[in-house]
């Protein structure tokens, strides 16, 4: 079988996925039951319509593949090359009970190419008499939303901190998981439907929504995200401690300036987020790149396909293992030490659940520490406005209707449910836009 | 959201908002799954054929379907020993009333069957009178095997046109013939129609045949209370000899009548190539059988945007486009040699192509052992392209044209 993962690739930094060819597509498209009432499509959490398009395809209507996947997630493209499906789509796939379950992510990307390379037409600007609404961030969860509500013909605003849409996706995903072009093209399908977006635009005085509402926008959506990196306090004050949402960032933007060649890295943490870092460190070159997680190797948060990409790139893998000591030269880090640990309770993956075992230190020296174990919102929510309820390290209440205790103010994403996909934040953009007309027609009709 | 090319046509003189119907059989069984056909998208229905009770005493057998299965492709076809409906005709009446009522703009065709003449007419009436746009006689069902009815009055060409003669006497709708494949040449039976007064011909009705044998106790399939009989087959595998039946009554100068295609339409490319070949109007009914009646959607999407590409504004300028280039075999241009070529980078290595031209073309194919890769040999190879049918690679194996002085004749040793 043709390789899935092709790690020259990743070393120029381009994708890693061949896209299918119109032979496999038809072969693949082919193994499809075209279910009646399709469970894939009740596992895609932005409504994306597996079902019908595979169907489409197996029928040879491959424009119209393109167009459902289009109409029904405007990051479409974004998600076919993203989407851990083994635990969407693809999990609930009636082939499942017989055979290896259809490769959906696959179909959806040869779709979008498809519509892409032959060119569907745009999709229509509509006239915008319904109103106008802001939107802060304009990541996968406020791009979700603003499609939606465009349709519906809102004049959408949405306003971002940073001067290009898409956001983690945009800016920290690595290429060689999602190539530029699949974020563009779907990010110039959102303008085509007259979404307008001012960038440079960070909302965060802590009177802005009152500001907004007060401006004639009817209603505001925040999907802020999450963009502060969570730290060790172990690394404070070392200049070469990076976290990943940096680190990410500049080897996507800035790869040809970073030299890793002869250099060891350690990357903190366990999930896909370490996966794409130490990858990534990988990437530009590093000799040793270790990946020390706390969790072992069983229980490590990165999927499958994850810890096989690791494997395929010649990671080492310090599973059951904390950082215990820095061996330092001032403010630069040239050597960890560590033990491995066990779980006092177990099916408690926390930190403060561990124990050191005796006899286990080890040394690694190092050049470079990579921090990846999580984010939290980037500033003080509340500064949004100071009586917006929040949770935890500021993720936003929401109702099941994405509605905050704030009238007229409503979030998605990230920022509300601490971290999830680009598939789940699309899809409660869209709902939340759902929600905006409902609330906004019923107002209307009240007054 | 999207551009949509103007797909309707005109048949019989009524206008249809696209070539797509349903076919006469189970899938317009009834008033309710005809409604939800037309929902679906289909333009016109030919209802299931209805008979009266007083001649055809209808007891369908069961089971009476079996399908035909080709390795791991299931359903490439389907055989059938059903018959006409079994619905009492006045239900079928009041449910062709409700389908006008309710379907103003969409076509509806009943499908007809008598076994005398008195029968022909008083159908054709009732229909006429219940709000049908367009008859279709059905003279090919293959298990209606009584001696003037079903698919032997379709090779009785003297009953053919005494009967579309009758109908055309008692109502004044258009009238399709509808003819059966299980016959030599299809032409006589269609002029003898159209001496009747049918305004149009469809074809085909399915072809008799026995799909599987039960090999534990030796009985066809499907096995009814232990016998079988040849009976109607349809689907994929009967649409390239439905194919040649509508060019060829397309073709006939003589007959110059419209055409409804029938036979294994699944997709939009099935249905222009019945287009290309000289169809106007279409009807399924395996399709919808086995996929369901949404499989209309992609036909409409498909051939729209066909249609866009290439510029087509209406589908009359597409019609028969294939039909004329048919020639009789003894006209073919031989000056034209082909030989076959291997797209080295793209082979695989399975050698495929060399077992097949070894054993079954011209022993022109070089497969190297130990580079794993395929070759032509040029001098023997006559250019059949049996090697491009058996590669896995679809686009590996291609042909180019060479010199035509030398005469080639299969290999001698
Ligand atoms: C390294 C990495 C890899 C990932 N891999 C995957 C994956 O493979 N598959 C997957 O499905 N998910 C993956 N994710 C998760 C996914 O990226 C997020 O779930 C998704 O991006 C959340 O979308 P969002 O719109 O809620 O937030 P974000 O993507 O964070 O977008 C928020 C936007 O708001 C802007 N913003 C923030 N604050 C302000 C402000 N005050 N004013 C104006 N604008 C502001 C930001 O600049 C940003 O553009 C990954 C995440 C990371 C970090
Ligand atoms: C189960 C079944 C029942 C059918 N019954 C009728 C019928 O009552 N009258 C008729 O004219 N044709 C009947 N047909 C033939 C179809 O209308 C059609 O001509 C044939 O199946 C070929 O088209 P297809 O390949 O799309 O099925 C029947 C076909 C099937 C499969
Ligand atoms: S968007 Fe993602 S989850 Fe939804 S169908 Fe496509 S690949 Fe599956
Ligand atoms: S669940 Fe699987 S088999 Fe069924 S329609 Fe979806 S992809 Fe096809
Ligand atoms: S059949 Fe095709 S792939 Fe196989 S050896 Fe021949 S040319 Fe190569």
């Amino acid at each position: 079988m043709k390789k899935a993962i092709d790690t020259e690739k990743i070393k120029q930094f381009q994708s890693m996925r061949e896209p299918l060819t119109l032979q496999a597509a038809i072969r693949e498209s082919n193994r499809c039951l075209l279910c009646f009432d399709a469970p894939c499509s009740a596992g895609c959490p932005a409504g994306t319509d597996p079902g019908k398009f595979i169907r489409q395809i197996k029928f040879y209507n491959y424009k119209g593949a393109a167009r459902t996947i289009r109409n029904h997630n405007i990051l479409g493209s974004v998600c076919a090359f993203l989407c851990p499906v083994e635990k969407l789509c693809e999990r609930a796939c009636s082939v499942k009970a017989l055979e290896d379950p259809i490769n959906i992510s696959g179909l959806q990307r040869f779709a979008t190419e498809y519509g892409k390379h032959f060119q569907i037409e745009p999709l229509r600007k509509s006239e915008k008499n319904q109103g106008k609404i802001a939107i802060i961030g304009c990541g996968p969860a406020g791009v979700g939303c603003a499609a939606e509500l465009a349709k519906m013909n809102y004049d959408v605003t949405i306003f971002e901190r940073e001067d290009m849409a898409g956001g983690v996706p945009k800016w920290n995903i690595p290429e060689f998981r999602l190539p530029a072009e699949a974020i563009a093209y779907d990010v110039e399908n959102l303008l085509s439907l007259g979404v307008d977006i001012r960038f440079n635009a960070t909302i965060e005085n802590n009177e802005a929504i009152s500001m907004l509402l007060a401006e004639g926008y009817m209603a505001v959506f925040i999907s802020t995200g999450l963009s502060v990196a969570l730290k060790i306090d172990l690394f404070d004050n070392y200049i070469n401690a990076l976290d990943y949402i940096s680190f990410l960032r500049s080897v996507k933007f800035d790869h040809n300036n970073i030299d890793l060649k002869n250099k060891n890295v350690a990357v903190i943490g366990g999930g896909s987020v370490a996966v794409d870092s130490a990858v990534s460190a990988k990437a530009c070159g590093a000799n040793k790149v270790y990946l020390i997680s706390l969790e072992h190797l069983d229980e490590l948060p990165a999927d499958k396909g994850e810890i096989e990409l690791a494997r395929e790139m010649n990671i080492t893998f310090k599973a059951g293992c904390q950082i215990t000591d820095v061996n330092a030269n001032e403010k630069i880090i040239t050597g960890l030490k560590g033990m491995e640990v066990e779980w006092i309770k177990p099916e408690n993956f926390s930190p403060s659940n561990v124990r050191k075992v005796e006899g286990t230190t080890f040394a690694l020296n190092v050049d470079l520490v990579v921090q990846a174990i999580g984010t939290k919102p980037g500033y003080e929510i509340s500064r949004f406005h100071k009586s917006l309820q929040t949770r935890g390290k500021g993720i936003i209440e929401v109702n099941d209707l994405f509605e905050t205790n704030l009238e007229g103010v409503f979030a998605g994403g990230d920022v509300v449910n601490a971290g999830s996909t680009v598939v789940q934040a699309v899809g409660e953009g869209k709902k939340a836009a759902l929600s905006i007309d409902n609330y906004l027609k019923n107002r209307e009709n009240k007054a | 959201m999207k551009a949509q090319a103007d797909l309707s046509i005109e048949f019989c003189g009524v206008r249809f908002e696209n070539p797509f119907c349903l076919s006469s059989s189970p899938v317009g069984n009834h008033a309710e799954m005809c409604a939800r056909a037309y929902d679906a998208g289909w333009s016109g229905i030919v209802y299931k054929t209805i008979g009266l009770e007083r001649s055809f005493n209808v007891v369908m057998p069961s089971p009476r379907l079996n399908t035909l299965n080709v390795f791991d492709k299931r359903f490439v076809g389907l055989q059938n020993a059903e018959q006409i409906t079994d619905r009492p005709i006045k239900d079928n009446i009041k449910d062709l009333l409700w389908l006008k009522k309710n379907f103003p703009h969409k076509v509806l065709i009943s499908s007809v069957m008598g076994y005398v003449d008195e029968d022909w007419a008083e159908l054709a009436k009732m229909s006429e009178d219940a709000g049908a746009d367009i008859l279709e006689l059905n003279f090919s069902c293959p298990q209606m095997a009584h001696k003037t009815a079903g698919y032997r009055t379709g090779q009785d060409f003297h009953a053919v046109e005494a009967f579309t003669e009758i109908v055309k006497k008692s109502c004044k709708i258009p009238v399709i013939a509808k003819m059966t494949p299980n016959i030599t040449d299809m032409i006589p039976v269609a002029l003898a129609a159209k001496r009747g007064g049918a305004d149009a011909i469809s074809a085909i009705n399915t072809m008799r045949a026995i799909t599987e044998i039960d090999i534990n106790n030796f009985t066809p399939l499907p096995n009814i209370h232990g016998h079988s009989s040849p009976t109607g087959f349809s689907g994929p595998s009967v649409k390239p000899i439905a194919m040649r039946f509508v060019s060829e009554l397309y073709n006939s100068k003589p007959l110059n009548l419209p055409v409804s295609a029938i036979g294994g339409i699944e997709t939009w490319i099935d249905a222009l190539h019945f287009l290309l070949l000289g169809a106007t109007n279409l009807q399924v009914t395996t399709g919808i059988m086995r996929y369901g009646y949404r499989i209309v959607e992609d036909m409409i999407e498909g051939l729209s945007d066909f249609m866009i590409e290439r510029n087509i504004q209406s589908l009359s300028e597409i019609i028969g486009k294939a039909a004329q280039k048919i020639v009789d075999p003894s006209e073919f241009n031989t000056r034209f040699q082909a030989i076959s070529m291997v797209d080295e980078a793209k082979c695989i290595g399975c050698g495929q192509c060399y077992i097949s031209c070894q054993d079954g073309a011209n022993q022109a194919m070089i497969f190297d052992k130990i580079s794993r890769k395929a070759s032509v040999d040029e001098e023997r190879c006559v250019g059949c392209m049996l090697c491009k049918h058996v590669c896995p690679v679809w686009d590996c194996i291609t042909y180019k044209e060479v010199d035509t002085t030398k005469i080639r004749h299969a290999a001698i040793f």
